[in-house]
């Protein structure tokens, strides 16, 4: 009844062994959604902007347009991530859950360099099979902080990152642009070149730029700073088919003669 | 497929072994409640496992918390119960369909390891999810009342299906609504 | 055999049917500081004294109304060491729950999970009782909630509750004072007075602490110069 009991935390490792079996006798395992992905973080003045594209892919099949993938941490972190969708998602989830713990048991604004710390122990621990490759920024007392991440748990701390299968042609533009001290203008300009240059020249990446901008006193979410790659159009009439032919046709309605009466007498009387 | 106040899920009936048809008739979109369907695409076995699973998750959050569970919430919760098993996966790609308290479509797509993916007009997955995602691009359209979303995703469905030698065998769809569950049954081919 | 001498076990009953630990232990919550909470119409006031043994103590360090989330909050008469126990609990349930449905765990669970940690502490061997009981304030989809959870394990959703030593009076008090369309800055003001009922000396912003959750859903603990207003304007 293990796998009936509520969650526990921690991986489960039930199937493996008939998934091995499975695999021997040529059954196919779905292929897990990968995000491709260009990533980018960069320091600027007051503060880190962090940059994403929006594509999901499954094999060469792009399995979400418009993606999320700058993932909440703390109020003055997040963390971009690309590699195995379902690993970057649910390993910043985790972090960002143990980091509020460690907030109300401290009383104290989450410092970048300790989620990097979890995340790093975190991957290392599993070796590079949890593949969640990541930017990391934020805000804490000490500054602005800005770190690369990867599946083995290495890390980079850097005035200017790029991750993902996009990496290259983001670094292109880093190389080429980057300069010490920029504004906010300057900065998220960077950025969404940065990300562009991923989106057109990387097949992995594509969509939309989201950016995210944390400073010492906030952080702002900028879904959709650039929409180049929207769906045009869509037909604005209806198709008409031959009138599909339809074999059985039931109706299960919600049921509504039945109401809750809820009995407001007291079960037990309190102890005190 | 979303529609104006509505949400349809629909599948092909077969069950095979590689090229052998097994059976026709056989369920892969499970009613979780009222207003929120299942569908769990994949191996056969995982299918039945995970939708028991998750009855009986479900019937313990409803007596637990005394409320049904958000079409939402019942994803991450599919999501969540999926990536424990990151090493040793369930065979099988979740879709989770509903209707949330305002009557507004949520659907959402989910990879093997339960990563989401959440689209505002439509999802597909399984073996001819490919042929299904371009078939969904051309037809579909936004705010769509029942009967035209029906057309839509029995029509996408068949167009996919034929071209697909291991989907067919007959269709189901379910449309939810604020009113019920339509579910009917499509005449395919049978080849 | 008298009451007492059922007491050597917690397990075991005396012929009247009581479990004296457990009796014990709610003497123990009755001898603690008064804890009380108000559920307003549009959110929920938790209020305590804090009670120093000496005067030497610095009050600026002790936290006794404590967040389990963002939207939920306790306090506790009795036992502050038994307390934290129940908190880190508490939060650990919290953040699972959030963590397997992505979505913000209910009051009703809250309480429903520490009080089911209570239980097992009355039923258990090698364990006692916790000498706490706790005032649960939270605001979740339904509204505002405010529990209070006993060592036995038994807890009840209230509109105006006290625990702790003067419990009986600001009970009264609160009897007196209750409206269902009572607003929480008035919610506020009544919890102070209702502590300033039978208060040993002279109740300051560093003696008493307030938790405050409205309908933004933040639980949020007052600052001494937030209660230094408060005392301001009920004076």
């Amino acid at each position: 009844m293990e796998s009936m009991s509520e969650r526990s935390g921690g991986f489960s490792f039930d199937n493996v062994a008939r998934n091995h079996v499975l695999e021997e006798k040529g059954m196919k395992m779905p292929k897990a959604a990968k995000t491709g992905t260009t990533i980018v973080g960069v320091v600027y003045k007051d503060g880190v902007v962090l940059g994403a594209d929006t594509r999901a892919t499954s094999e060469t099949t792009v399995f979400e347009k418009y993606c999320e993938k700058i993932h909440y941490i703390a109020p003055n972190i997040y963390c971009c991530g690309a590699g195995t969708a379902a690993d970057t998602e649910h390993t910043t989830a985790m972090i960002a859950s143990k980091l509020e713990l460690h907030r109300l048991d401290t009383g104290r604004q989450s410092r970048v360099t300790t989620c990097l710390t979890m995340l790093k122990r975190h991957l290392f621990q599993y070796q590079g099979h949890v593949s969640a490759a990541l930017v990391l920024g934020g805000v804490d007392l000490h500054g602005p902080h800005l770190y690369t991440v990867y599946p083995h748990g290495s890390t980079d701390a850097l005035p200017f990152v790029t991750m993902g299968s996009g990496s290259l042609a983001a670094m292109a533009v880093f190389e080429s642009k980057y300069k010490d001290d920029m504004t906010l203008e300057e900065g998220k300009q960077i950025v969404y070149e940065a990300i562009s240059a991923g989106i057109y020249n990387d097949m992995g990446s594509g969509g939309n730029v989201n950016l995210c901008v944390i400073t010492k006193d906030k952080t702002e979410m900028l879904k959709g700073y650039a929409k180049e790659n929207m769906r045009p159009w869509r037909k604005s009439t209806p198709y008409t088919f031959p009138k599909t032919e339809v074999l059985t046709s039931k109706i299960d309605k919600p049921r509504t003669d039945i109401s809750v009466v809820v009995e407001s007498e007291k079960m037990e009387v309190s102890a005190s | 497929m979303s529609g104006d106040g509505c949400v349809a899920i629909a599948s092909d009936t077969r069950l095979g072994q590689q090229y052998q048809t097994i059976a026709m008739d056989v369920p892969r979109m499970f009613k979780m409640h009222d207003r929120l369907f299942l569908g769990l695409t994949g191996l056969y076995t995982d299918t039945q496992t995970l939708y028991n699973l998750f009855k009986f998750k479900l019937s313990m959050y409803k007596m637990r918390e005394g409320r049904e569970i958000s079409p939402e919430t019942f994803a991450n919760l599919v999501s969540s119960t999926l990536y424990e098993k990151r090493f040793g996966p369930y065979f099988t790609e979740p879709i989770v369909v509903g209707l949330d308290k305002d009557n507004k479509p949520y659907l959402c797509g989910m990879d093997l390891l339960g990563a989401l993916a959440c689209e505002p007009d439509f999802v597909t997955l399984g073996t001819s999810t490919e042929m299904l995602l371009g078939a969904c691009e051309t037809f579909y359209r936004e705010n769509m009342n029942e009967d035209q979303l029906f057309e839509v995703v029995s029509q996408t469905l068949m167009m996919a299906t034929d071209r697909d030698c291991l989907s067919g065998w007959g269709g189901v769809v379910h449309i939810i609504s604020k009113e019920g569950i339509t579910t009917k049954t499509i005449k395919t081919r049978q080849d | 055999m008298g009451e007492s001498d059922y007491s050597f076990s917690l397990t075991t009953f005396s012929p009247s049917g009581k479990l004296t630990q457990i009796e014990y232990a709610l003497n123990a919550v009755a001898a603690g500081a008064t804890s009380l909470g108000i559920k307003a119409s549009n959110g929920i006031v938790l209020a305590t004294e804090k009670r120093m043994s000496s005067a030497l103590m610095d009050e600026t360090t002790l936290q006794k109304v404590a967040l389990v989330t963002e939207n939920v909050g306790m306090v506790y008469s009795g036992m502050g060491p038994d307390s934290r126990v129940l908190i880190r609990k508490a939060r650990k349930n919290a953040q699972t729950y959030y963590q397997t449905y992505r979505e913000s765990i209910p009051v009703s669970q809250v309480v429903r999970q520490i009080a089911s940690v209570m239980q097992e502490y009355t039923q258990s061997g090698g364990v006692r009782p916790f000498g706490v009981s706790l005032l649960v304030a939270g605001y979740d989809y339904e509204g505002p909630h405010l529990y209070q959870v006993d060592p036995s394990g038994s807890y009840f959703a209230w509109k105006a509750s006290a625990i702790g030593k003067n419990m009986v009076n600001a009970k009264t008090f609160l009897e007196k004072r209750y409206s269902d369309d009572i607003e929480l800055e008035d919610a506020i003001h009544t919890s102070i007075l209702t502590l300033k009922e039978g208060f040993e000396g002279q109740v300051t912003a560093n003696n008493i602490e307030l938790g405050v959750v409205g309908d933004d859903k933040v639980f949020r603990v007052l600052s001494a110069a937030e209660i230094k207003d408060y005392l301001g304007e009920v004076e």
